[in-house]
């Protein structure tokens, strides 16, 4: 990252000169140039570099965060890769990038075909309607969630009005449907995102691709389909990749909400570090959880980036 | 969470502990690195102060406190310095979510508070790394064991490498005593035809089931937080055999929880879950909603601690009352889970006397009074609150308890991660996907991961 932003910054430099005036010593400019990098820089490697590459150092100790630590070598990716609670909550995250990615993009969509083109005032409104969710902190969206799914709540309240009475629970409660309750608020946050995302990227898309199409006698859906959805691949990948990493990483929605239950039905990576880091003190086993949180995401994000890829 | 005295735990409003578990959990990662400064601590230490004197000195001393529990931490100290006006406490407060790393974090620092509010987690590398002081001579000096119920000092002393708990040297003393019980609502007992509150745990069940008839929830669980491991706590009490599991709790070698007793506890709560006691959405109610309902008449029997006795009070009035779960047999000796809120002091403080002063001044009775006047039960349990309802109630059973040493530590207190076991469990064994046995065997495995 730091850099392509300065070999983008020399040329820059070097792009600006026309008229043959003799340029400056490159190493004088590099030097420049690493000095407007200098803050942002400090920023970046004390406050992410630095920490990712101690929770590293952290997994090969034994340590509780006061004693001398010891060397552990491998012993906390064992133990780690061979919990099967890790396995669980592995596999509850994977579920989660239903909720939080594929269901939210699908919707995006769907809210963007439907909007583009037809709503000419009042577009800022529903922009903002869609996308308060992001706004709000997920601690004050979980305890809000929680009122709604509760035994009296509304949701209950909802179905046992169209007549659904024989199916209400206190979903956050319920041991098969707990997941997917706490996945639907994923998804209600997420949506918005995608849907904002995907609105700017379509007014990116030029209108006389549209207009050639309707010339040509294509419907809204197929103007949609070979119009719209190829112009916004790129859209498409970045919201895939924010959700995907929300939805692994996924911590303060579970910690308000469930907590982890009931009965570990919703325990999520992120959560299992917190309890190991906190409630345990094993910093070490934390931060090789961690680790393996982190590879899982990188391998994950990476597919994501690969398959929606421009073509060449 | 695992190491706190349950006690405390709902004393403070709800939203506030939720928006600082969020942010906690936020900065989590951050905060793991920040951990990374303290990359070793001065190796041994010598925690055990000699020549102390019980007088302190006239001279203006000033101490720091951390601590997390208000009240009665606020009242106790200001009482203190009521007495000694040469003495200022200052007061550092950490909300509990990060009152752990917080305390581990300050008291291994190279300035340390002069005393700060025992946590056993935080102890499990504090009394090993020789940051906590050895209070031994000062229990000679004040006789603390004469003045501290023995119950409530068992918990607080640790070996040397504070892996076995309630042995060894005290490395704190109670400020305020809190208990484990079932508070019940007499107006909907009697009209389920229960005039008299159970003596007998088949009577107790009996109650369960007239209530039940009535159509009133017998009820109200918090099962989404401790809510529900209280429940199987209070009925391990009542079942199983008190001194297995004080050396379970406290670490002794070859401890199990696989009891018959504990057998017996946990065939009760799944009795009582399939029988309908134990409300449906018990999994995802948390303990504020639980006790919400009990004081609004909508379940006849609450299980929790003194520190809900003030609202509950307020609430239903001359209705609320308060037991301990019986036994099979009514003369069986009552025994409850009961904690405390207890302050340690620091090997490093200059003025250790003083801070020993504050420690004795709360066995004295005008801190019982301030404890009482808190919601906490008195360290001084001769002292009477004078004004009857529920509160007289919990604290004339903690005495009866206490007297016939019926006190034992809370089942969390075992491992660090108990409380991790211990909460899913529960909501197993409600949800109907965990049996008795797995259960126990799975709260087993993390003992013997953490002393085995």
């Amino acid at each position: 990252m730091a850099s392509g932003a300065l070999l983008r910054g020399n040329g820059a430099a070097g792009a600006g000169r026309p008229g043959g005036r003799p340029s400056r010593a490159p190493g004088r400019s590099r030097l420049r140039a690493w000095l407007y990098l200098l803050p942002a820089l400090t920023v970046y490697a004390g406050f992410a570099i630095y920490s990712a590459g101690s929770t590293v150092w952290f997994s090969f100790l034994d340590w509780d965060g006061v004693q001398p630590p010891t060397w552990a070598g491998l012993a906390n990716y064992t133990r780690v890769l061979t919990e099967p609670l890790l396995a669980e909550a592995i596999l509850n995250g994977l579920i989660l990038i239903v909720f939080f990615s594929l269901i939210p993009i699908a919707i995006g969509l769907l809210l963007t075909g439907l909007l583009l083109g037809r709503v000419r005032t009042g577009m800022t409104f529903f922009r903002t309607v869609f996308f308060l969710p992001q706004v709000l902190p997920l601690v004050a969206v979980g305890i809000t969630w929680r009122w709604l799914y509760s035994d009296a709540g509304m949701v209950n309240q909802a179905l046992e009005a169209v007549g659904l009475g024989a199916i209400t629970r206190a979903w956050l409660g319920d041991y098969h449907f707990a997941l997917i309750a706490l996945g639907l608020i994923g998804t209600w946050c997420m949506s918005g995102l995608c849907m904002v995302l995907f609105m700017s990227g379509a007014q990116r898309i030029d209108p006389s691709l549209n207009e050639a199409a309707a010339i040509d006698g294509a419907g809204p859906l197929r103007r949609f389909r070979y119009v719209t959805l190829p112009g916004l691949r790129r859209e498409v990948g970045i919201a895939a990749v924010i959700t995907t990493i929300a939805a692994l990483a996924s911590f303060d929605l579970v910690f308000v909400t469930t907590n982890g239950g009931p009965a570990g039905q919703t325990n999520v990576p992120a959560l299992l570090v917190y309890r190991l880091a906190f409630n345990e003190g094993t910093i070490g086993g934390a931060a090789a959880l961690a680790v393996v949180l982190t590879l899982i995401v990188i391998v994950l994000v990476s597919a994501i980036r690969l398959l929606t890829r421009e073509p060449k | 969470m695992s190491t706190r005295p349950i006690a405390q735990e709902s004393t403070r409003p709800r939203t506030i502990h939720l928006f600082v578990r969020g942010a906690a959990g936020a900065t989590a990662a951050l905060v793991l690195t920040s951990c990374a400064t303290l990359s070793s601590g001065d190796g041994e230490r010598d925690n055990v102060p000699e020549d102390v004197s019980t007088t302190i000195t006239d001279e203006p001393v000033e101490l720091t406190l951390a601590y997390t529990d208000d009240p009665p931490s606020i009242e106790l100290v200001e009482g203190f310095t009521d007495q000694h006006p040469n003495v200022d406490i200052e007061l550092q407060q950490t909300p509990f979510t990060d009152y752990v790393k917080t305390v581990t974090l300050s008291m291994s620092s190279d300035d340390p508070p002069d005393m700060a509010q025992y946590n056993p987690g935080a102890m499990r590398s504090l009394i090993p790394s020789g940051h906590v002081m050895d209070l031994e001579p000062y229990v000679e000096a004040y006789g603390w064991e004469e003045s501290f119920p023995e119950a409530s000092l068992e918990p607080l002393r640790a070996d040397e490498d504070a892996t076995r708990f309630g042995t060894g040297s005290l490395y704190a003393v109670p400020g305020a005593l809190s208990m484990l019980g079932v508070f019940y609502n007499r107006e909907l007992l009697a009209e389920a035809g229960v005039d008299e509150p159970p003596a007998t745990f088949d009577e107790f069940e009996d109650a369960l089931a007239a209530v039940d008839e009535e159509g009133i929830a017998p009820f109200s669980v918090g099962g989404l937080e401790v809510g529900g491991f209280q429940v199987w706590n209070a009925l391990l009490n009542t079942f199983g055999d008190d001194q297995a599991y004080r050396d379970w709790v406290h670490g002794a070698p070859d401890s199990t929880i696989e009891t018959d007793g504990a057998r017996t506890a946990t065939e009760a709560l799944t009795r009582w879950v399939e029988a309908g006691y134990v409300p449906e959405d018990a999994n995802a109610t948390s303990d504020d909603d639980a006790k919400a309902a009990f004081a609004n008449g909508e379940s006849a029997f609450l299980v929790t601690g003194n520190w809900a006795a003030f609202e509950l009070e307020e609430a239903l009035g001359e209705d609320a009352g308060f037991f301990l779960l019986p036994g099979e047999d009514p003369d069986q000796v009552p025994m409850t889970s009961g904690s405390s809120v207890s302050y340690t002091v620091s090997s490093a403080t200059e003025h250790p006397d003083v801070a020993a002063a504050f420690l004795d001044y709360l066995s004295s009775p005008e801190a019982a009074q301030i404890q009482l006047d808190t919601g906490f039960m008195p360290v001084d349990t001769d002292v009477s609150t004078g004004e009857g309802g529920v509160l007289e109630e919990i604290n004339s059973v903690y005495g009866t308890a206490a007297e016939q040493d019926g006190i034992v530590p809370f089942p969390d207190f075992s491992t660090p991660g108990m409380i991790d076991q211990l909460t899913p469990g529960v909501q197993g064994l409600i949800a109907g996907s965990t049996d008795e046995e797995t259960f126990l065997s799975d709260l087993q495995a993390e003992w013997d991961r953490v002393h085995g």
